[in-house]
């Protein structure tokens, strides 16, 4: 695991391109209603993305009753491997974060799997509001601390 | 790991895997039906036989289900002998006469070259292959709700007593397995009806939507050990919450809890 996926809601303008290239990049009809990442616009030009978070203790992972999900280790995802998977959809109802799908038209569970460690929507993003980045990279800089003459916001 | 022979390619497979397995891992394709990584092999369709022979059995070959056979160091193995294709072409000519309006046997068959079975056809085709591939997921799920009754010619997969099954939670993993589209069910916004049984649907208190039965939904909380209310919740709605939350912690003292 070499690469982090970022995401920060703030930069996010609702423009919706990850939707469209998550949903080309796991089928070839490009309908967002399959994207496996979804925006929620919270005013004009603002959008909270909603992505699986790889979650370390994944209810999906743990529901699973025939271990269809695994962990990638290069890649950091929790992959659902189709052949394995009985479409019993307890995954589904089981991620707190409705993160994990269900595909009618393709009848089979859906999720992000950051596209085998190169997630797509990533290079489609305009604002940077998700980012691949290396676990360097991915550290935020500290906030501004409290000096010797007050709070930042102080002076 | 053993190593062994499949049509004349040398292979590595690990110990306590199955001949099955070796087979597609080096890219042999054998055909099943009854076949599922999901459970254990079964050995039902008989599809998937092979020759096997070791240099030691002086040319004597026996003919083994590859799902259920072990691999061994030095086995020969052999997918495409005559007798392997003929013990095929019968066991699907037996399924053709059993099922002659199935798509999936109509098309191994023809794989074979078998349009039309030699055998008196069946007076009532069904669909049902007996693979048991809905009973074992039933049982791998804890509910064995389904099993099968009776015995030859008239063995049939069906709940006990041939009633609506008591431990049936309505999960419709038996009729999403089914290769052949055997098991039907109805499922709508308020009911959903499978083996002759009604289920009460769980409604999203948010959007309305119908997303698991009440059955269901009470059994995913006693495997998770959570409460019941946790599965009323449809995805959609979740996300939706997730969003707000999201939100909320940016609005939050430092502002970039959020990410």
């Amino acid at each position: 695991m070499d690469r982090i996926y970022r995401v920060t809601p703030q930069s996010c303008i609702a423009c919706g391109k990850c939707e469209l290239a998550c949903s080309f990049a796991h089928g070839s009809d490009g309908r967002p209603a399959q994207s496996r990442i979804h925006i929620f616009r919270r005013g004009p030009e603002a959008g909270t993305p909603v992505v699986c978070l790889q979650c370390d203790d994944a209810a999906c992972l743990a529901v699973c009753p025939v271990g269809a999900l695994s962990w990638n280790l290069r890649t950091g995802a929790i992959e659902v491997s189709q052949e394995t998977c009985i479409r019993c959809r307890m995954c589904v109802v089981a991620c707190p974060f409705g993160n994990m799908h269900w595909d009618e038209g393709r009848h089979e569970v859906a999720k992000c799997d950051l596209c085998g460690g190169d997630p797509r929507c990533v290079p489609f993003c305009p604002t940077g509001a998700l980012a691949w980045l290396t676990p360097a990279a991915a550290v935020r800089p500290a906030e501004p601390t409290a000096t010797r003459d007050g709070l930042p916001g102080d002076r | 790991m053993a190593t062994l022979t499949i049509d004349g390619r040398r292979v590595e497979a690990p110990a306590g895997t199955f001949l099955l397995q070796a087979c597609r891992q080096a890219g042999v394709s054998v055909p099943t039906l009854c076949d599922h990584p999901a459970v254990e092999p079964y050995g039902g369709c008989r599809l998937c036989v092979v020759d096997v022979t070791r240099p030691e059995w002086d040319g004597w070959r026996k003919m083994v289900v590859s799902c259920l056979y072990p691999v061994e160091d030095g086995l020969i193995v052999d997918t495409r002998s005559d007798r392997v294709i003929e013990t095929r072409r019968v066991v699907l000519d037996l399924l053709l006469a059993r099922s002659p309006r199935t798509p999936l046997i109509q098309r191994l068959a023809r794989e074979y070259g078998i349009e039309r079975t030699s055998y008196e056809p069946n007076p009532e085709p069904t669909d049902c292959i007996l693979c048991g591939l809905c009973v074992r997921i039933c049982d791998r799920l804890g509910h064995s709700a389904i099993g099968t009754a009776d015995r030859g010619a008239g063995r049939v997969v069906a709940p006990p007593f041939h009633e609506p099954p008591e431990a049936c939670v309505g999960c419709l993993a038996c009729a999403e397995i089914c290769p052949t589209g055997f098991i039907r069910f109805e499922s709508g916004p308020d009911r959903r009806r499978i083996w002759n049984r009604d289920f009460e649907m769980v409604r999203c208190p948010r959007c309305g939507r119908a997303h698991v039965t009440k059955a269901q939904a009470a059994w995913y909380a006693r495997r998770m050990g959570w409460p019941e209310a946790e599965f009323e919740v449809c995805d959609s709605c979740r996300r939706r919450d997730m969003a707000a939350t999201t939100v909320r912690l940016g609005e939050g003292p430092t502002g970039n809890a959020a990410s």
